[in-house]
């Protein structure tokens, strides 16, 4: 009985989970055109409030970090703290060539590659910018995951 | 049956019921006033379930127990003032000058908002919380003079009165447009609504008071406002337009429903057209504009023989 009731709570609990990430979205040193893809997200064409999607300010109401860009030396520290701010449970999305390898920015002096060298990724949008039907694939294919 | 009332109608689960719609119809009017689809009807549910179940960090410097306690406290403050307000012909709890008890309790979750910027430790908190306070002080008092005149109309303090005053001659609304528009004005300040979302402007203060709070606190955050919302219109639908006092309850409770939507929407449709005002532009229009509009409407009521 109480095995059941457990799991019924859980998937009540990872039903919601599934049905509202909210996002916060941070740029550690890309040229700004996945930022834009990702803005595009929220305007009537394709508008990801209706899979409950809202893009939140503050890192400690966000569920899922969307990161644009190469990690730069600079903003390693700053990622990291972010990402800490986030409350569990909280997944992280690589969205652009970037910040899934380095992308075009890769072997600058003051780049460490990838999102992969600083947090733990869970998912892996590449493109140049990447589209935003992309991106909405991503977020769907990391929330299917999510039990 | 007291327990009935306090606990299921009009008491929280009714409260509740209507603050989730509230939320996801507000939401969907904007979106599709917007040309966008806008969230599904379990939208609120799902977002009130998850932020339970997520972690709760208390950043280190702040007070944890007032972190706590706060949201709590509001929430009272705004239930407790669900059940002095009449739903349709339902009075649960009624006394004279019951409409002075809830416009105070009414106003203490801006103290609570304001209480939870100031024990933060983040400088977005902190101006967020006197923002809060600033913005109170510019709509509160001609909010409350709009609310006095239907009250000194009728002859009366009594919510259920001023309604049944109403019923029997005309809105007030239709009697003192002035007021009613002052009332939706303040109510939206209260509400911390778009035009004046001044103290939580996203792009300027991040999310204001709200900023450093996670998982449950902010659910009771969110909740408390939308009660707040609910209770607000409730409050306006009987002071301005008429109530419901139909005997059967069946007619009544669709009447108060279908007027307490017509503000919500006309709330809607003001946070679509409007762009946030500054806050020294909110001083000045509160205490240059509406303070001497309200003043006015009270002095007609007054002198027209209320
Ligand atoms: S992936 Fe391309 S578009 Fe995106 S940030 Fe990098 S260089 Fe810019």
């Amino acid at each position: 009985m109480q095995q059941w009731l457990t799991k019924q709570v859980h998937n009540i609990v990872s039903w919601a989970r599934r049905k509202s990430p909210w996002i916060l979205h941070f740029n550690s040193g890309g040229c700004n055109g996945c930022d834009i893809e990702i803005l595009d997200l929220l305007t009537p064409r394709y508008d990801v409030e209706r899979l409950g999607i809202l893009k939140e300010a503050s890192p400690r109401h966000a569920d899922i970090l969307i990161c644009t860009g190469p990690v730069t030396r600079q903003s390693r520290d700053r990622l990291r703290q972010i990402y800490e701010q986030i409350p569990e449970p909280k997944w992280v999305v690589a969205v652009g060539s970037c910040s899934c390898s380095g992308g075009v920015f890769q072997g600058g002096h003051n780049i460490l590659g990838g999102v992969e060298n600083v947090l733990p990724v869970d998912i892996y949008i590449p493109g140049c910018p990447c589209r935003p039907e992309a991106i909405i694939d991503g977020l769907a294919q990391l929330l299917e995951t999510i039990t | 049956m007291a327990l009935i009332n306090l606990l299921f109608f009009p008491g929280f689960t009714f409260l509740f019921m209507c603050a989730l719609f509230f939320e996801w119809l507000d939401r969907r009017i904007i979106a599709r006033f917007q040309e966008r689809v806008g969230p599904p009807w379990f939208q609120p549910l799902a977002d009130f379930i998850k932020l339970l179940a997520k972690e709760d960090i208390v950043p280190s410097g702040a007070h944890a127990k007032a972190a706590a306690l706060l949201p709590m406290f509001s929430l009272t403050a705004v239930l407790t003032a669900g059940l002095y307000v009449p739903v349709g012909n339902v009075v649960t709890a009624s006394f004279e000058g019951d409409l002075i008890v809830v416009l105070f309790l009414l106003s203490l979750p801006a103290l609570g908002y304001f209480l939870a910027g100031w024990t933060s430790v983040g400088v977005y908190s902190l101006i967020g919380g006197h923002r809060s306070l600033l913005q109170y002080f510019s709509y509160e008092v001609p909010f409350l003079m709009a609310v006095a005149s239907p009250a000194i109309l009728s002859g009366s303090w009594r919510i259920a009165s001023i309604a049944a005053y109403q019923s029997q001659t005309t809105w007030g609304a239709l009697m003192q447009p002035l007021g009613f528009i002052l009332a939706i004005i303040g109510l939206i300040g209260k509400l911390k609504r778009d035009p004046l979302d001044i103290p939580k402007a996203k792009s300027e203060v991040v999310a204001g008071s709200l900023t450093d709070f996670s998982g449950r606190k902010i659910a009771l955050w969110h909740l408390s406002i939308y009660i707040q919302t609910v209770v607000g219109i409730f409050l306006l639908v009987n002071l301005f337009l008429g109530g419901s006092s139909h005997q059967s309850l069946f007619v009544a409770l669709p009447i108060f429903g279908l007027k307490a939507l017509g503000i919500l929407i006309l709330l809607s449709m003001i946070s679509v057209l409007y762009a946030r005002l500054r806050i020294d532009q909110l001083a000045n229009l509160g205490w240059r504009v509406l303070a001497p509009l309200a003043l006015i409407q009270l002095l007609v009521t007054i002198w027209s023989g209320g």
